[in-house]
């Protein structure tokens, strides 16, 4: 998914605070977008003609948006993840998706990362909103 | 897609239409391609070899992009427009796996006039190991 913005070099999980705002990134989400996406998770082809976007291929833009502004080490899991879908997106939207850092937590060995996720149409409309956590070996 | 089911239809401790996926480094590096997420973990075997995890591992949001399907060939559009999904990934998918998706109704419950159905999902593998684990709620239209 072609992401229009966010030029920045991303910068490891422990310069940033909590409350950190991720810069936003925008994604079109077209005809052809949304047919690679549908390839990719092995949905029919005819999911295209109800001309929605799948909910899952806007969370995974809003987790590639914050993805790409910052890094862990390797090692680091995806350990959990919240989505809720409030509004449907129509195949040809453009979408901007950013979030947070909500919460830093130690967990023994490992350190959690909390990440508040959004995405919002061209109204402005929160599309999508979620919560992701990275588990991140010390 | 089905458009949106009628209360008098579901029932709690139904089942959900389960789906089944085999997972192909193919599909994996499709996915990276959709998604920008290029981490070598899932597109790099040769990395992946050298981690503890011994080869590379599917996307957890292709995993759980499954389950979606599962939710929405249940609910239709009241999933795509009023879904919530709480999930826990508890172990990687790998190249090869079939994943099987499987669900319930735990209960219907009515707040403020607008029915919510409350489901409990399992992405397994073939061996019976969980990969996702969580629940979704879908708000009927």
């Amino acid at each position: 998914m072609n992401n229009k913005e966010s030029d920045s070099s991303p910068v490891s999980f422990e310069q940033l605070p909590i409350g950190y705002e991720f810069p936003p990134s925008s994604y079109e989400l077209s005809t052809s977008v949304i047919s690679k996406y549908l390839e990719a998770v092995g949905e029919q082809p005819d999911f295209l003609k109800s001309g929605i976007v799948p909910p899952l291929a806007i969370a995974a833009c809003a987790m590639t948006a914050l993805s790409q502004s910052f890094t862990v080490p390797p090692g680091s899991i995806h350990a959990s993840q919240e989505l809720e879908f409030l509004k449907l997106v129509p195949i040809g939207a453009t979408i901007s998706c950013g979030g947070k850092i909500a919460q830093k937590l130690e967990r023994g060995r490992l350190s959690l990362i909390v990440l508040e996720i959004n995405a919002l149409n061209q109204d402005r409309e929160k599309v999508l909103a979620g919560k992701a956590t990275v588990a991140v070996p010390k | 897609m089905n458009e949106k089911p009628k209360l008098s239809d579901i029932h709690q401790g139904d089942s959900l239409p389960s789906v089944v996926k085999h997972v192909t480094q193919q599909e994996i590096n499709l996915y990276a391609e959709a998604s920008g997420d290029f981490n070598p973990i899932h597109i790099d075997e040769a990395f992946a070899a050298k981690t503890p995890l011994g080869g590379t591992i599917a996307h957890g949001m292709l995993i759980l992009a499954y389950a979606s399907e599962m939710m929405t060939k249940a609910f239709g559009k009241s999933w795509l427009e009023g879904g919530k999904l709480s999930v826990r990934f508890k172990a990687p998918a790998r190249p090869q796996d079939t994943i099987t998706v499987s669900g319930k109704i735990d209960s219907i419950e009515s707040i403020e006039g607008i029915p919510y159905v409350n489901c409990s999902l399992e992405c397994c593998n073939q061996n019976g190991e969980v990969v996702i684990t969580g629940g979704a709620v879908v708000k009927l239209q």
